[in-house]
Order: structure tokens, then sequence, then C-alpha cells
């Protein structure tokens, strides 16, 4: 960090004509959202009002069940049209089968965003990379003027950003129907489309609000808010959650072969 | 499509990459805080047809003849003509698994990638001087001869299988080399950091050039623990802390004793030269290096590689194994009723 304050102090001059920078800005002026981050909240359970519960194993006790949590849907419901309704039920009935995050598949948007894992933000004035602990997933949102274009739809969508003031707003379309916004059966189709919205709130907060959009599944567009803290542990990392080989015997288990 | 070499492939007969740059003064572009700029997207796809060791026919020679060059220019032109024509490859990565007891036609052409540029190099390790990795110890023999083979026929589980296959890794080196396919990367810079993100299996590297130590020997990945420092224009980067036994390099998985050192050194505009050395005193007798240029090709786009979200190949396999297991009791069965009714 003091390399931030000898450009302040020295007005640049000692790199030439390097520009001073602010503290918590980057060289281009915005706000600085480098870092590594994560929800405090229990959205990845269940992005509604839940009350604790327990897990689908009694072996498990207390390590194995289902923690309360406040929803961080903005209006308290998600607004599905009926015929969506019916298959979050049976989602939710199904969740410790059908839920993409027990097989270690990738998490999509906005729910990589409030998993129990880190993620990595590396800021830079032409493409923001989004590194998430969770199975070494990713994204990265061009910053350029010139939108990129979804061409396959894909897990993680694809991301444009801009600055809006100092708030980073990414619009992120091209999402397979794949992935579910929590583990209580919350799902969307190939239609959904992401807008969020990251401002920093002090050096180490961050306030995340998405606005999710899917006309086949919800009757409006809804929003969820809640807020992104900063791990500002020193040497702070991300360490590696390769889950795979935790969803194999689950996934392939049917097709070993048996030894008597 | 033909491309003309650029001018520094005149320039890479007479040595290694990076000292060429050096001879050549060139100046790389910094980033705003003075760190030299390495961003941008790159491909390792024109590595494609090179093989990882040297032939011996070439013994210490790096690079290829003018001939040779052409002939290679004319493969790659052939296997690039097959993306426009629609006429599945015979050559290169084709012909080698033909034989190999694999009964299938090539992937539809644009499956795969192919070069565009052919490349002059003779193999993609550089050290020793012939070009071919140095004798295994006998663990590294041992690991070699056990590990997974790629064309099991009748894998139990999933464990028969390697972790390319398994899509859990294919670790530093193979997310990196040339392949068929994901032969992306993209690099970040910010003050104090440089990530690295792959296509090959979208994994990410954030590399921390603070000084910091490593993490402990408790904590070890398949990915490795880097760290980075700048030495001039070249960014350094020691990578430690594997899981050993379970992806490889070089054809052998190795121990977690593994620590790779490479280089990151900006030549042009458009080319970035790659070095790493591969030191595993339990797996390789000496250490080996590799090196290569890795090239910023307009228009190439990274995609998503949802490797494991896709992997049918894996139930695929299983199941076809285990309906050979029944076929084959079944055949079994009606010989043991055979014999029991027809005592010799």
């Amino acid at each position: 960090m003091f390399r931030y304050a000898l450009f302040v102090l020295a007005g640049g001059v000692l790199l030439g004509a390097a520009p001073a920078v602010s503290k918590g800005r980057t060289f281009d002026g915005h706000p600085d959202l480098s870092g590594i981050w994560q929800s405090m909240s229990t959205a990845n359970w269940d992005l509604q009002d839940h009350p604790a519960q327990p897990g689908p194993y009694f072996q498990l006790g207390a390590v194995g069940a289902i923690p309360s949590g406040r929803g961080v849907v903005e209006g308290g419901e998600i607004p599905y049209n009926p015929k969506a309704l019916k298959q979050k039920q049976a989602n939710f009935k199904n969740r410790w089968k059908d839920d993409p995050e027990v097989k270690c598949y990738m998490a999509g948007i906005p729910r990589a965003t409030y998993m129990p894992y880190p993620f990595q933000i590396v800021q830079t004035p032409r493409a923001i990379l989004m590194s998430y602990e969770y199975a070494s997933s990713n994204r990265v949102i061009n910053m350029e003027s010139k939108q990129v274009e979804a061409s396959v739809d894909t897990w993680m969508g694809t991301s444009n950003g801009r600055w809006d003031g100092d708030t980073l707003v990414i619009d992120t379309t091209g999402f397979n129907d794949e992935s579910w916004f929590d583990r209580a059966g919350d799902f969307h189709s190939d239609q959904l489309h992401v807008v969020e919205r990251f401002t920093l709130m002090d050096a180490d907060h961050m306030n995340y609000l998405a606005t999710i959009e899917d006309p086949q599944t919800f009757t409006r567009p809804w929003k969820i808010s809640l807020t992104l803290y900063r791990d500002v542990d020193k040497n702070a990392q991300l360490t590696e959650f390769k889950c795979v080989e935790f969803a194999e015997e689950l996934l392939y288990g049917d097709v070993r072969k048996k030894t008597k | 499509m033909k491309t003309r070499l650029p001018v520094l492939a005149l320039t890479l007969a007479f040595g290694s990459l990076a000292s060429a740059q050096t001879a050549a003064n060139y100046n790389p572009p910094k980033t705003a805080w003075g760190d030299p700029d390495l961003q941008g997207v790159y491909t390792t796809d024109d590595l494609n047809g090179v093989p990882l060791q040297r032939p011996e026919k070439f013994g210490t020679r790096q690079y290829l003849t003018e001939q040779e060059l052409a002939d290679r220019q004319k493969e790659v032109d052939q296997l690039h003509s097959t993306i426009d024509t629609g006429n599945r490859p015979t050559t290169g990565f084709w012909a080698s698994v033909k034989g190999a007891g694999v009964d299938a036609a090539a992937a539809p052409a644009q499956w795969i990638e192919y070069a565009r540029h052919a490349t002059r190099l003779s193999s993609l390790v550089v050290d020793p001087p012939n070009g071919r990795i140095p004798a295994l110890t006998p663990d590294g023999e041992k690991r070699r001869a056990a590990q997974p083979q790629y064309y099991n026929m009748r894998p139990a589980s999933w464990e028969d299988l390697g972790s390319y296959d398994r899509c859990i890794t294919r670790g530093v080196t193979g997310s990196f080399f040339p392949s068929i396919y994901g032969n992306g990367s993209q690099i970040f810079q910010a003050p104090g950091m440089v990530a690295i993100r792959y296509e090959m299996i979208h994994e990410t590297r954030i590399i921390p050039l603070d000084g910091s130590a490593h993490t402990g020997p408790g904590l070890r990945s398949y990915m490795g623990d880097p760290r980075g420092h700048w030495e001039g224009n070249t960014l350094v980067v020691e990578t430690t802390n594997f899981i050993g036994g379970k992806v490889d390099v070089g054809g052998v998985p190795y121990s977690e004793d593994l620590k790779l050192t490479e280089r990151f050194t900006r030549m042009d505009d458009n080319i970035i030269d790659y070095k790493v050395t591969v030191d595993d005193p339990k797996t390789f007798t000496a250490p080996w290096t590799v090196e290569f240029p890795i090239r910023h090709e307009p228009g190439y786009q990274i995609f998503e590689y949802a490797c494991h979200e896709g992997n049918h190949a894996m139930h695929n396999r299983l199941s076809a194994a285990r309906a050979l297991d029944r076929k084959e009791a079944a055949g079994k069965g009606a010989q043991a009723e055979q014999t029991q009714a027809n005592p010799k």
C-alpha cells in the first residue's frame, strides 16, 4: 500500500508521468474493488427467510443441519409464475439429489457471489477477473466500450461491465438453464438476465445488489441485496476447493464395478 | 491461410528466446504502477504439431531448417483446410490414436484446434540440450507404469481413469502446454499481483508479488501455491505445495516435491516467451525445461470449458464397461452350465 503514498507525496515525480493515486482508487480513478470478498449471509442455503432445520443425514447431527437466516430478496418473496412455482417445489423436495452444487457443478451468477467460499476480484481497466474458490470457477467482465456478445450458453454467463459513478454495473446474459440460485431449489431458465451493482461502502465492505429477470420463470424482475466483507487477514489468499472427487461416487457410483 | 513468419523467428536461430529479446533491447510497455505489462489474451494453438520431446534425429538442434519448416507448414495448412472442407483429418493427433485400439473416427474437424502459423521449434523441451526428458527415478518409473491409462477399455471405476478424464484438473503445465483445444490464457495485473486465467478447465492462478512465504506443507493443492517476483522484465513464478501422485507432467505423475519455476517475458506486442523448469527429484533424475512462445491472436476468444458439468463420457465409459462385464458373465455362465451338464 505504501507505493500509493509515494506517488501522492511526490506528486508523481518519482515515476515521471505516473499520475497521483487517491487512497482506495485505481490508477484510472475508479474505486478499487480488488481483493478477497465473501458474504456472511445464508443466502446460499435459501434466498428467502428460513428457520433452522435438520439436514438430510441425522448421522451428522448439528454439523449436517441447516442454519436459520433472513432472506436477501427485496420484498421477501421470489415472484414465480404458477408453473415455475410447482417446479421450485419439486426442486426443493429433491434438492439433495438435484442441486447442481451437490454435484460440484458451477454456481452461475448471482449464486457464485454468496457461496460459503471466498472469491477474489482482480480489477484492471479493460477487464475484471472474478476468481471463485468454489470449484475453481471464474468469470471475466469485459470493461471495454465494445460489448461482448454471448455466442454460446454457459454456466457463468457472458458479462459486460461499466462504471456508473462509483458503482460497478455488470450486465450478464447467455446463461444455460442448469444452475440454481440456492440450495432450496430456486432456479431459472436460459432466459435469465442479471444486472449486478457492486458499490464500496467503505474500504472493507461492499454492497451487492442484483436484479434478476427471467420472463419464463418469474412474473416480474426481482432484486437481492447483501453485503460483501473483505478478508483483511495478513497474507489472505484463496485456497483450492476442487470438489469433483467428492461428487464422483454419487454421480457414477451406479456404474462402478461391484467387488464381491 | 499462410502467414509470413515474424522477423523475430530469424533471431531465434541463434539462441534461447529470452536472450534474443535482451539482444534486441526490446522495452516492454509498463503498467501504470511501473511493472512490465504482460496483460492480454494469448493462445498456444500455434504449438500444435510440435512434440514435447525432440525426435532423436534432431540431436541438440532446437529449430527446424527452412525445408523442415515448409513441410510442417504444409501439414498445418492441410489440417487447417479440413475445418473448411469438413474432411476428417488423419494426420497429427488423429494419426497417433489410430492403431491404439480406438475404434473411432476423428471428431468433427472444427472441434479441434490447429496451428495458424507453423512454429520453428523442434520440441517443447529445450533442456537437457537433446530436448528429451531425463531418466525417471525408480519411484517415478513405478508411478508411470501404474498410472491410469487414457485408453482403458474396461475401467472398474472413475479411479481407473486419469485426472483429465475425470475433469479434476490438468495441473499447471497441463493447463498451459498446447493441446487439441482450450489453448487460451489471459493475464491480468494489479499492483502487487499477477493473475492468469486458463481456458483449459477454467483454472485461475493468483500470483502474489509481495514476497510472502508459501503456505505450509500441510496445505497442498492441484494447482500448487505460486509466488512471483520480477527479474528485470521477466516475471518469475515459483510454485510448490502440489498434491503428489495424481496429475502428470511429461507423461509421469509427479510427486508432492514438485517445484515449478516459470518465466514470462514479453518479446513484442504479440508474443510472450514462456519458460518452465520442472524440478521433482523424486520423479526425474534431473530438472528439465520447456520453452515456447504464447501469442496474442486477434479475435481469439476464451470460452468456458465446463468439463465436469458436461462429462457424459465418464458415465458412458463406465456403463459400457459394465455392459461388457455382464455380457462376459452371461457367456461364462452359459459355459459353466454346459460343463455341468456334460462333465468331462
